[in-house]
């Protein structure tokens, strides 16, 4: 039985539009937590998008099957994601341990710089 | 001797002053000296041939695809101005070693002034415009080091800054006036240049590259408005001001104007332009001059008038006024030159330059007093000297001159300029050497050494000469000069002799003479007069204007560049999402060929809990705890999503690297805030909604267009399933592709997870390095702890599931190639099994007992799967060929082996060092003295008996 | 099969584990293993440069799989070209760390140069579109380890937004290619190349997507403006040397952008017309002068430097922007001059800053003043482009290439005006720096940075061992004599240049090279 007003292309489409856009709005966020948080929203809603171009089947796994004629989805994007995925996973590693770092070194969150404004330009 | 050498001796000479100042400062100057002699010979054996009316030339090529070629050539003006420049460099270079004192480091002076001659020297003999310019820049930048030589003077900071300003930007826009002139005539050769009068002055581009290139002449020679860097660049020494400032560098502009007149004059734009400049420098030069009290201010602004002179006669356009320019120019720097180094001397020897503090030195100084007074003269105008000549021949033209219709104004200006000048050059002479003997001076002044007065003497003796026998003496050298000037050697008549017959020009010299001294003996008054007058100080102006540029740069950097990435973020949002739609809405679609797939209502749930937990996050993201965890379903269902879409990979390795993932986020959580504080006013959260929000839209229609469309052209996947089994021996294709058809990004994978430990092992040094460490370990937790940190439950539930995970973990590793796994995900599992024993069981306790190096097997990791890579070479194969086969043992089933595997080890030692040192740094954070007891929760009953056996013993 | 293709992105993956397996715990092996593999890199990069100067182009097919279907590194006269400019870079960047004591002052500095070095190599050396990607990756995790190398509060806070910024850039990148991927269906650039000559003219609104996303991607990594903003605090907060060696970075993402608008996105395809030219070139003005208001506007020397690289790719950018064979030509000239003269740069302001802080104002003179003054004055023409260095005859090169651009005369007016700042700024920092000082003696000192004792320990740390205390200068002239020999030279090095625009402006070459097949 089949929802027909909805369809699989619509649900993958919104998920990752609805992703990205939480990600985006936590990326700009002001503390690194939340930005970090954001960040792994947005890889959710890339990895997805990235899968998602080599079209959507169901029930077609690409493992060879040496018996019987069957469809196979699309191989490459899903390699292609796993490659994406382990490569943002060491990302988030590195930069949870760098805002960790700057939180222990700064005893502060913030991810904006603290700017301090130039003490009147020295006249040569 | 080449071209090329006299050019280069200059540079090539300047190292050795530098080098030598350790053997003392003669061997310094001596060297500079031999440099400069050696050029100025080299040149006057040309003379013959350029006297002749020959051109010497010679080139190489030296940037063939732009036209810049080293191309120099000698032509009478060339040899005039290169032995000005060379001839007064050595006397300047005499001057100087007796000028500096010992606390002036010499031999860096001579080095600068050395690569100042060379860079003159390039300047006319320059035959390619652009190395013309090079040379040109050179000049601002070797002055500008001369003029701020004495760097404890802010004075001299500020001139040569004021200086370099000026000249550069003028310079810069030469640049693009010298470009537009090649472009015209399609060569920067200047020999090709001066052919090509007619195809210049009718190209529309005539008028901005004439006033690019003006800019550059009248910046360079100190002309109005850009006349008021020269007297400020007179902080620096005065052999810098005699050299630079009289003699050669202010006359590139004159050359150049010169140089390119044949071709850029004759129209009323270079008459009006250059002429009334010009006539307007004169007249301001004079009348400035007149009224300052420093003797080098006075002499500088008489420098810029008499080059306002010179400039003026460039401007008339006529032969005849050419040739007064090329005279006046010889007259001009025998005298001035002499001016300066007399004046240097006053100062050297009477410690003041003031006017009003000297007096009478002709008793004390005979010698420099003759020198000065007779230099004076001649500048004065006065015969039978030089100056006199030069400057009657040009009121001779000025008489002869229109401007706008008007016969008088020219010759008006140009007297009252005269007259003026004939006034300041009696107030030097009159205020400075004759009068009254004073007994105030600042020290006894008195006659210098030879060898300091020698060069101005002999300056002075050619000043008398050339005014006595002007025609012989320089006849000749004025005639190729002009004809070099006005580019054809068909001078028009004119005679160099002091006596011309009642002309003109001989009355307005005596009415010139005597308003001198009528103004000489007004003097007193006339000065408290101009400075009561209110009049713009350049210095301020250009000092507050550079001030307010710098003050601005500053704003707009610091205001750009203020350290919120949040609007750096921002903007970079917004700049891609207009230039994707630009993109796109410039470019057309068709219509969608694919149809879509209906769905069942497990799949719209499952999606349903993804947009919610999504949303939940933004919603709470501020309670950090929690919004993890929702992060967590956001993970759960992406990877059923991928699972259900025929991705059992996906799926996998998404689950795996979101538990790991969560458990760093949790751990770091732990040190950090637990909540993040509403910052953010409303308006900035609806503006980064309102993006966020197109963003997402953005995204999720272009995969929506993406996914209802096929591949323009079929897919190279499919040629992936065709040979994964044959070629790849693999029968999970996206195994296959990651191991084999593209194992070189699985390589770049692998590394960048070592890497990313790597990184993370280096910043945890640096932290604990730092004086966080005393913070993190008194630091108090900011939540309740658990009161029993390792509950025996959970440690008894990991020490039996471990084995079991490791087992998992390589059975999904091992059927990797032919079923859904493979190195990462057996990695990831076998990581999370250690995870929970250090979860169970502390840090410290799970570190003692496993015999494992993280560096170790990170590197190991990597470094096998190089090896693998570079195993295939021997088999004549490429880096990372994959080979694959079958065994047989009998008892069990076909076996298969397959270098991918190893190259999967790789990545599975890669995970498992990455995600345990990331760990291992978390921990080290955590530690504290007393946290780790000796064996944490270890279940060992045998301890406990040995305990009590040990009690037992001590009652008994 | 010429494995010396493969041999600069092997070679340090595989010193950078042995270092931290075997050698990690002695430091001189460290340094000597480091140096000496850095050393191969140079000669390997020769061999290869002097292969592709024949300007015939080689492939290499990993794991023996053609393309498209496998990843095939492709040698051509570009990337030969920038390999050897980073070998020789790194070498001297490397001399320079080893000098001055820097690698020892924070974990695994030595292990992350060589994979730094791999992943900047790799993305030359590539000939796919992902595996771009990939080593995109590689350089960038490298590079926040090595930006954040010896820690400190300001530098760990800078690392945070560089990773963060990049990560974005990453993100988008994985849009782009997907959306390439999807419409063409392939990853090879070659093989993309001819597709996208084939896609139907109708249908062309999601590859000029894909395609301009993939532009900015890389115009982050070029820091064009409004993409820059990652550039600044990140360069001034490195360690000095390390930005030296980042001033590589940013040519990887003109690199990018000069191979794919060759290659894929010819400037005469239909399909991507307007995609670059329509805002390309107005950026990159934008960014020169930006960058050269920068110079003048900036208190902090590192701030001051990377301000000069920004409006260096500036002027970079806008020759390429022309998308012309002389404007390419003229920009691979200035690259070569630019990383030189950036990194130059760099390096004198760490001597001025290990000496004196990193605040541009007078102080008391330091040590070996007179030195580093002419090294800055020197390093300051170079980057403002004023004779004699070969920056002039780059800006020349690029004014002369611009001459028939509609935008010639903005080209020409940002171009001067931004050297005119560019100089006032550097002669305000020098002569704050270096000439002030002068009037400034150690009681009148308002700014002591530290006690006279201690500066004097300093001093003896430093000459306690002289063959390293040299290092640091041997490293700057080293530089120096490179931006001499490419000024003198400036005729044969320009002649490549022209031959290599002339090899990008014929794509057929590569794809032939590649597919073995000519684009329809």
């Amino acid at each position: 039985m089949t929802m027909g007003f909805l369809n699989i292309e619509f649900l993958v489409a919104s998920a990752v539009g609805l992703l990205t856009a939480a990600g985006i709005y936590l990326i700009l966020r002001r503390r690194t937590f939340p930005v970090i948080l954001g960040l792994s929203l947005l890889t959710y809603g890339v990895n997805i998008f990235l899968f998602a171009t080599g079209r959507l089947m169901v029930d077609a796994p690409p493992v060879l099957n040496k018996y019987a004629e069957v469809p196979y989805t699309d191989p490459l994007p899903q390699a292609l994601v796993l490659t994406a995925i382990v490569i943002s996973f060491g990302m988030t590693a590195v930069v949870v341990m760098i805002a960790l770092a700057a939180y222990l070194s700064a005893r502060d969150d913030k991810i904006d710089m603290p700017h301090h404004p130039e003490d009147e330009g020295e006249d040569a | 001797m080449s071209l090329f050498l006299i050019a280069a001796l200059p540079f090539l000479g300047a190292v050795f002053p530098a080098l030598l100042i350790r053997a003392g400062r003669n061997a310094s100057a001596s060297a500079a000296g031999l440099t400069s002699f050696l050029a100025f010979v080299g040149l006057l054996l040309h003379a013959p041939a350029v006297f002749r009316g020959e051109v010497i030339q010679v080139g190489i090529d030296w940037l063939p695809a732009l036209g810049l070629n080293a191309n120099f050539f000698l032509d009478g003006l060339g040899f005039l101005f290169a032995a000005m420049i060379l001839g007064i460099g050595l006397l300047v270079i005499l001057y100087a070693r007796f000028y500096l004192s010992r606390e002036d480091p010499m031999g860096n002076f001579y080095t600068y002034l050395l690569l100042f001659q060379g860079a003159m020297v390039g300047i006319v003999l320059s035959d390619n415009i652009l190395l013309l310019l090079v040379f040109w820049e050179l000049t601002s930048l070797s002055s500008f080091l001369l003029i701020g030589y004495w760097k404890h003077l802010p004075e001299g900071r500020q001139g040569a800054r004021m200086a370099l300003a000026i000249t550069g930007s003028g310079g810069l826009a030469m640049i693009g006036g010298m470009m537009i002139l090649g472009n015209i005539v399609g060569s920067y050769d200047l020999s090709v240049i001066l052919q090509n009068k007619d195809l210049i002055q009718a190209s529309p581009l005539y008028l901005p590259a004439l006033i690019l290139i003006l800019l550059g002449c009248f910046t360079k020679s100190a002309q109005f408005p850009f006349h008021f860097w020269l007297p400020h660049a007179m902080a620096a020494p005065t052999p810098v001001s005699a050299y630079l400032h009289s003699a050669t560098m202010v006359k590139a502009g004159i050359f150049l104007m010169a140089r390119l007149w044949p071709v850029l004059s004759g129209t009323p734009e270079w008459f009006y332009i250059v002429a009334t400049t010009g006539l307007v420098t004169m007249l301001l030069g004079a009348v400035i001059a007149l009224f300052k009290d420093d003797l080098k201010a006075l002499l500088a602004f008489s420098t810029v008038s008499h080059l306002g002179l010179i400039t003026m006669l460039l401007g008339f356009g006529t032969k005849i006024a050419a040739v007064t320019a090329v005279f006046h120019i010889i007259n001009h720097a025998t005298f001035k030159a002499a001016l300066f180094m007399s004046a240097g001397i006053v100062d050297h020897e009477a410690h003041t330059r003031d006017i009003k503090r000297l007096g009478g030195l002709r008793h004390l100084m005979p010698v420099t007093a003759t020198i000065a007074i007779v230099a004076a003269l001649s500048m004065a105008g006065i015969p039978p000297f030089n100056g006199f000549l030069s400057k009657e021949m040009m009121l001779e033209e000025t008489v002869h001159t229109l401007w706008a219709g008007s016969h008088y104004l020219v010759p008006g200006l140009a007297l009252l300029a005269a007259l003026f000048s004939a006034a300041y050059s009696f107030r030097f002479i009159g205020h400075v050497f004759l009068g009254q003997t004073r007994d105030d001076y600042p020290a006894k002044p008195h006659d210098p050494g030879f060898g300091m007065w020698a060069g101005p003497a002999l300056l002075v003796s050619l000043v008398v000469l050339i005014g006595l026998f002007p025609a012989h003496l320089v006849g000749p050298l004025v005639a190729v000069a002009a004809g070099a000037v006005t580019g054809g050697a068909d001078l028009p008549y004119y005679s160099l002799k002091l006596w011309h017959g009642l002309t003109p020009a001989l009355y307005m010299s005596g009415v010139a003479v005597i308003g001198g001294l009528v103004l000489l003996k007004l003097h007193a008054p006339l000065i408290a007069a101009w400075n009561r007058a209110p009049r713009p100080e350049a210095k301020q102006i250009f000092d507050s204007a550079m001030r307010a540029l710098t003050k601005l740069s500053q704003i707009i950097t610091d205001g750009l560049h203020n350290g919120a990435i949040t609007r750096y973020a921002f903007l970079m949002m917004v700049f891609i999402i207009g230039i994707s739609y630009f993109a796109y809405s410039t470019g057309t679609m068709v219509p969608a060929t694919r149809e879509v797939q209906g769905v069942g209502p497990i799949t719209v749930i499952a999606w349903f809990c993804l947009m919610v937990a999504t949303l939940a996050v933004v919603a709470k993201h501020r309670q950090r705890q929690l919004s993890l965890v929702l992060i967590g379903v956001v993970g759960l269902v992406v990877s059923l999503g991928f699972n259900y879409l025929s991705a059992p990979d996906l799926a996998l390795t998404q689950l795996s690297v979101e538990v790991v993932t969560m458990v760093l986020l949790l751990l770091a959580l732990n040190f950090m805030p637990k909540d993040s504080p509403v910052e953010a006013p409303m308006w900035v959260r609806l503006r980064d909604g309102g993006i966020a929000v197109v963003g997402g839209l953005g995204a999720a229609l272009l995969i929506y267009a993406l996914m209802l469309r096929d591949f323009a052209l079929p897919s190279i996947s499919e040629f992936h399933l065709a040979n994964s089994y044959k070629g790849g021996g693999g029968t999970n294709v996206v195994n296959v592709i990651l191991v084999d058809f593209r194992g070189y990004d699985t390589f770049g994978e692998i590394i960048v997870l070592g890497i990313a430990a790597l990184v993370i092992y280096a910043l945890t040094e640096a932290v604990l390095g730092s004086r966080v460490r005393a913070y993190l370990l008194n630091r108090k937790p900011d939540m309740p702890q658990a009161g029993d940190a390792h509950p025996m439950m959970m440690v008894v539930a990991t020490r039996v599931m471990m084995p079991l995970a490791l087992m998992v973990a390589a059975y999904i590793f091992f059927r990797g190639h032919n079923l859904p796994g493979g190195g990462f995900i057996a990695g990831l599992i076998a990581a999370i099994a250690l995870l929970m024993q250090y979860m169970a069981s502390g840090f410290s306790w799970a570190s003692e007992r496993q015999r494992m190096f993280y560096h170790g097997t990170i590197g190991s990791g990597v470094l096998i799967a190089a090896a693998t890579g570079l195993g295939s070479w021997f088999s004549g194969n490429p880096f990372l060929t994959s080979a694959f086969g079958y065994l047989h043992w009998p008892p069990l089933e076909e076996f298969e082996w397959a270098t991918a595997a190893l190259f999967d080890l790789g990545v599975f030692l890669a995970v498992v060092g990455a995600v345990l040192l990331a760990l291992e740094s978390l921990a080290r954070f955590a530690w504290q003295p007393g946290i780790s007891s000796e064996h944490a929760m270890d279940i060992n009953p045998a301890r406990d008996d040995a305990a009590e056996a040990a009690a037992a013993e001590g009652e008994a | 099969m010429n494995h010396f293709l493969i041999a600069p992105v092997v070679l340090p993956a595989l010193v950078a584990p042995f270092i931290i397996m075997v050698v990690r715990y002695h430091l001189d092996l460290t340094r000597i293993f480091s140096l000496a593999s850095t050393v191969m890199l140079v000669a390997i990069s020769l061999v290869l440069a002097t292969q592709a100067a024949s300007g015939e182009v080689q492939v290499y097919e990993l794991g023996n799989w053609s393309a498209p279907f496998g990843i095939v590194l492709v040698l051509d006269r570009l990337s030969a070209m920038m390999v050897l400019l980073t070998s020789v870079l790194a070498l001297v960047v490397n001399l320079y760390v080893i000098g001055s004591g820097w690698d020892k002052r924070g974990a695994n500095f030595h292990a992350l140069f060589q994979f730094q070095l791999m992943g900047i190599i790799g993305a030359f050396l590539t000939g796919d579109a992902f595996n771009l990607f990939v080593f995109f990756e590689v350089l960038l995790i490298a590079s926040y380890g090595l930006m954040i190398h010896s820690g400190g509060t300001r530098r760990f806070q800078a690392g945070v937004q560089y990773v963060v910024y990049n990560l974005l850039g990453s993100t988008l990148f994985l849009f782009a290619l997907g959306t390439l991927y999807a419409v063409t269906g392939t990853l090879n650039m070659a093989d993309l190349a001819v597709r996208v000559a084939e896609i139907p003219p109708e249908d062309t609104a999601l590859l000029r997507v894909g395609a301009v996303m993939l532009l900015l991607v890389f115009a982050i990594k070029a820091a064009v403006i409004p993409l820059h903003f990652w550039l600044p605090a990140s360069y001034a907060n490195a360690p000095l040397p390390v930005a030296a060696l980042f001033a590589i970075m940013t040519k990887v993402g003109a690199y990018a952008i000069l191979r794919m608008y060759t290659l894929v996105f010819g400037p005469d395809l239909a399909i991507t017309e307007g995609l670059a030219g329509a805002w390309l070139m107005p950026a990159a003005l934008v960014t020169l002068m930006l960058g050269a208001i920068g110079i003048l506007g900036s208190y902090r020397i590192g701030r001051l430097v990377a301000f000069g690289a920004i409006t260096s790719m500036g002027t970079l950018l806008t020759a390429i922007a022309l998308f012309s064979p002389e404007g390419v030509a003229a920009a691979l000239y200035y690259t070569l001059h630019s990383t030189l003269a950036a990194a130059f740069l760099f390096l004198v302001a760490d001597l001025v800053s290990e000496r004196q802080g990193i605040e541009i104002t007078a102080q008391r003179l330091m040590p070996q003043s007179g030195l580093i003054a002419v090294l800055f004055f020197t390093g300051a023409i170079a980057l403002a482009g004023m004779p004699p260095l070969s920056g002039f005859l780059g800006k020349l090169l690029v004014l002369d290439a611009a001459r028939d651009h509609d935008l010639v005369w903005w080209t020409w007016g940002v171009i001067l005006v931004g050297s005119l700042v560019t100089i006032l700024g550097m002669a305000r920092a020098g002569s704050l720096l270096f000439w002030k000082s002068h009037s400034i003696t150690a009681e009148t000192d308002p700014t002591a940075p530290q006690p006279y004792e201690e500066e004097a320990n300093e001093q003896e740390e430093e000459t306690e061992d002289t063959s390293t205390a040299a290092l640091p200068f041997v490293a700057c002239f080293a530089l120096l004599s490179g931006l001499i020999l490419l000024t003198i030279f400036a005729g044969p090095a320009s002649h490549y240049a022209e031959a290599t625009a002339a090899q990008l402006f014929q794509p057929e070459i590569y794809i032939k090279a590649v597919l073995g097949k000519v684009t329809p």
